[in-house]
């Protein structure tokens, strides 16, 4: 019986160790936690491309669509033959550096909509600070590019995004200047960037010029809060892109006055 | 009043968010103390689930065998419960001790669940000593049928506390909405708390991998009692548990993986980027391990299929067919297990000519796994058939018909799943998704038609010989231990994936882990982790099964050939 006793053993731990080791054996991946960033004057090229990779595939979420699918252009791989985005960002628009265009591209995205694909991308400059959106800019360059980013290119004291907001924070009094003024508030959250209002914006998201016939002011405010809450027939395929950092850019007054404003188009 | 409060509050504040733990540090003993806990939980709330329709099956067929069954199998449960409930104290005292203001945030949640589960874990022990200490005193008549109620209410208490346990883990995998990190724990309201998005697919999803891994321990326990069987009856009786048990696991398997797709279509709408962190970030590689290990249960169990068919009369005319069916498993195996979406660097996407392998990329997209699975769903099924028909030879008139409506069953569904699996490469990812759910119709549909026609061919079916129980190479009894090993281990690996891919937030986006165990680690760190884990189950498991063994008296017919009151098969 100490035989067939001794088998089992081997058995049993000749399995644990099989696959103990098979899982040592692939690349091994830690999900480490975000680092507030700090980039001072003297930072270095290698600092903010590390900085901009950290953001690009954490905070940033840009790997949720750019390169994991068919929803964006590849920026770290190839693209239809035109090379990873440092080599061809600089020939993208004429008359512009690589710099300008990626960082236009990230100011405005859906006046550069890669033919193909849909004008999907939020406004990125009103999702990150300043020093996180030059670090993404580096990092994108480095991919088959020239780091031209410096420090000088970053707004001194600038830690929160055009407009005052911080992603994840709730430093909501310095959003569009702190008004109440609905239509301040839509551009500032860069609304039409997805959705069209009174004929104007994209097609990404349902059209919100009579948004208050389809929504209460509750459904909408837990919309605006919460994204994921609920996903609008059609825009299925959309799930997901739309942010769900508006509610701590904005103050309480804000976000009531884009409601009432939403729920009162009819 | 306000000052209570604010006393309140600052006596909350006032607790050490992390207290170390000495040696392996307070992750690792959450770790080892949580996976163990639910181990010996899956295995309480698996067993009375086939021990309650072994004995249905015992009464209605008045076969002696399966009540016996069902019995021993309750056996088993009896230790197991206190080891489950020592196990779940010592997480208990972890949590509060090492993670107190977690703690202090999912009691202020769940304060009210937690009394219950007492209760009723209170509840599901008195029943189920009722339920084993009454089995021969409530054996016959109108009693046998008070006694298997005692059996369903020992499952409804079992799987209600499961259900609250698993409330407070989908909590913190996908509070609800409006939850924030300012948010009072408090002013959360229970059922929202409750009912959130992962809650009920976890629930599914768990109430069958439970089947699954109970099914496997018992298939190992009896495995074990068979080699170290002194009689043929003896040999005979544990043969046929471990082959009831292994049935029991493999058949609940094949559901398995769409209660999962659930699971996770679920957790993609509930926040996309969780879903992509699971399957296209830095998890990734643990789905490439997971279909290595549902591979080797795969292979492991045809191969313990085919080797019983050695012990069954006529199966003889079956055997060349195994060769192919071993290709075609070994094939899909590879398929299931290419890596495409992985984390790569610029140098690895570089050498690699794209974000995707230009040959294997095609291999590792849904379409080219779906279809490798639902082949080896298949196979496995067509091996079980095999194993099903060896020793019978049908007496029915429309016994070729049935037979040729069978093999078309499988053609057709073997090429619904191979049409829609290529013509998954020409959709977009939208159309591709809903065509898995046509895939694993066509599977269902060809297993449960087949079954059907199978059962009714059976019929008054002539016998080309009994079923030698007992007759099995000691080969075939540790390929029963490599499938508990594996099931336990993918156990493990799933759970490290649930809980994993929140990364750093004890609950989602509302309560960050701030301590130095923050960040998730790699997989080579978890592998060992679970290894610890099922390698301290298992030992554990071990000594409860001799312990229960202790208290038996051998009904068998001892080596000396002494006669037992075991009715042999």
């Amino acid at each position: 019986m100490w035989r067939t006793n001794l088998r089992i053993v081997a058995v049993v731990l000749g399995t644990l160790g099989f696959y103990t080791l098979i899982a040592n054996k692939i690349p091994q991946v830690q999900s480490e936690v975000p680092k507030a960033l700090t980039l001072g004057a003297d930072v270095t090229p290698e600092q903010l491309v590390a900085a901009g990779e950290q953001v690009y595939t954490g905070i940033g979420g840009c790997a949720t669509c750019h390169g994991l699918g068919t929803r964006a252009p590849n920026l770290l791989t190839d693209e239809a033959g035109t090379g990873p985005i440092g080599i061809r960002c600089g020939r993208r628009e004429p008359g512009k550096s690589c710099k300008q265009y990626l960082y236009e591209s990230l100011d405005n995205p859906t006046a550069y909509v890669v033919s193909g694909y849909q004008a999907i991308m939020p406004v990125m400059t009103r999702q990150l600070p300043p020093n996180q959106i030059w670090a993404v800019i580096a990092f994108l360059e480095s991919q088959g590019g020239t780091v031209d980013v410096t420090a000088s290119d970053i707004p001194v004291q600038a830690s929160t995004p055009a407009g005052g907001a911080s992603p994840g924070g709730a430093s909501g009094a310095a959003f569009a200047g702190g008004s109440t003024d609905p239509q301040a508030l839509v551009n500032a959250a860069g609304c039409i960037g997805c959705h069209t209002l009174n004929g104007a914006g994209g097609a990404v998201g349902p059209d919100l010029t009579r948004v208050g016939a389809r929504r209460s002011a509750q459904a909408i405010r837990q919309k605006i809060l919460d994204p994921a809450s609920s996903v609008t027939k059609g825009f299925e395929q959309f799930a997901g892109v739309m942010p769900k950092t508006f509610g701590t850019m904005m103050n309480a007054a804000q976000l009531e006055a884009l409601v009432q404003y939403l729920a009162a188009r009819k | 009043m306000t000052d209570g409060l604010l006393l309140l509050q600052a006596a909350i504040d006032s607790i050490p968010a992390y207290r170390e733990f000495p040696v392996i540090g307070a992750r690792a003993a959450v770790w080892i103390t949580a996976e163990v806990h639910l181990m010996f939980a899956a295995f309480v709330l698996g067993v009375p689930m086939f021990a309650v329709v072994a004995e249905a099956i015992g009464i209605f067929n008045k076969e002696e065998r399966y009540d016996r069954l069902a019995k021993e199998f309750t056996r088993l449960l009896l230790v197991a419960y206190s080891a489950t409930a020592i196990w779940g104290a010592l997480l208990t005292f972890a949590l509060i001790t090492l993670y107190p203001r977690f703690m202090s945030h999912l009691t202020a949640v769940f304060g009210p669940t937690m009394w219950l589960y007492a209760a009723l874990f209170l509840f599901e022990s008195f029943t189920l000593y009722l339920y084993y200490y009454g089995w021969e005193r409530w054996k016959v008549g109108r009693a046998k049928w008070v006694h298997w109620g005692l059996g369903i209410l020992l499952n409804v208490w079992g799987t209600i506390v499961m259900f609250i346990a698993n409330s407070w883990l989908t909590y913190m995998m996908s509070p609800p909405a409006g939850v924030t990190a300012d948010t009072v724990p408090g002013s959360i309201k229970l059922w929202t708390a409750i009912a959130t998005a992962t809650w009920m697919p976890i629930n599914i999803h768990r109430l069958i991998a439970n089947v699954v891994f109970g099914g496997a321990i018992v298939a190992a326990y009896a495995s074990y009692r068979f080699l170290a069987a002194q009689s043929d009856e003896e040999r005979a009786h544990y043969d046929w548990m471990g082959y009831v048990g292994n049935f029991i696991a493999i058949s609940a398997l094949i559901v398995l993986p769409f209660a999962g797709y659930w699971l996770g279509r679920e957790i993609y709408e509930y926040d996309q980027s969780m879903g992509i962190t699971m399957m296209g970030g830095f998890m990734s590689w643990l789905w490439v391990i997971q279909a290595f290990l549902i591979a080797v249960l795969f292979l492991t169990g045809n191969y313990y299929l085919w080797l019983g068919m050695g012990r069954i009369p006529g199966a003889e005319r079956f055997r060349p067919y195994t060769k192919w069916l071993l290709a075609i498993l070994v094939v899909g195996a590879i398929v299931w297990g290419t890596p495409h979406t992985m984390i790569a660097s610029s140098q690895e996407l570089a050498a690699m000519g794209g974000s995707h392998h230009p040959f294997l990329g095609v291999l590792g997209v849904m379409s080219a796994k779906n279809t490798a699975v639902n082949l080896m769903i298949l196979t496995t099924f067509l091996s079980f058939l095999m194993y099903r028909r060896a020793n019978k030879r049908p007496v029915v008139r429309w016994a070729r018909t049935g037979t040729q409506i069978q093999a078309t069953m499988f053609l057709v569904a073997a090429a619904v799943v191979l049409y829609f699996g290529i013509r998954g490469y020409f959709v977009e990812a939208i159309v591709r998704i809903g065509y898995s759910v046509y895939q694993v119709l066509a599977v269902l549909a060809c297993i449960v038609g087949a079954t059907v026609i199978d059962v009714m061919l059976g019929r008054g079916a002539e016998s080309r010989g009994a079923i030698l129980w007992g007759k099995m190479p000691p080969r075939s009894q540790y390929a029963l231990f490599i499938l508990a090993v594996t099931f336990t281990w993918l156990m493990g690996l799933m759970g490290f994936a649930r809980s994993g891919v929140r990364q750093h937030w004890h609950v989602w986006q509302v309560m960050q882990d701030t301590s130095k165990y923050a960040a998730t680690p790699a997989l080579g760190y978890a592998a060992e982790m679970i290894s610890v884990c099922v390698l301290i189950f298992l030992t554990l498991v071990g000594f409860v099964f001799w312990l229960g063994g202790l208290a038996e008296k051998s009904t068998f017919a001892d080596a000396t050939g002494k006669a037992g009151t075991h009715v042999a098969h």
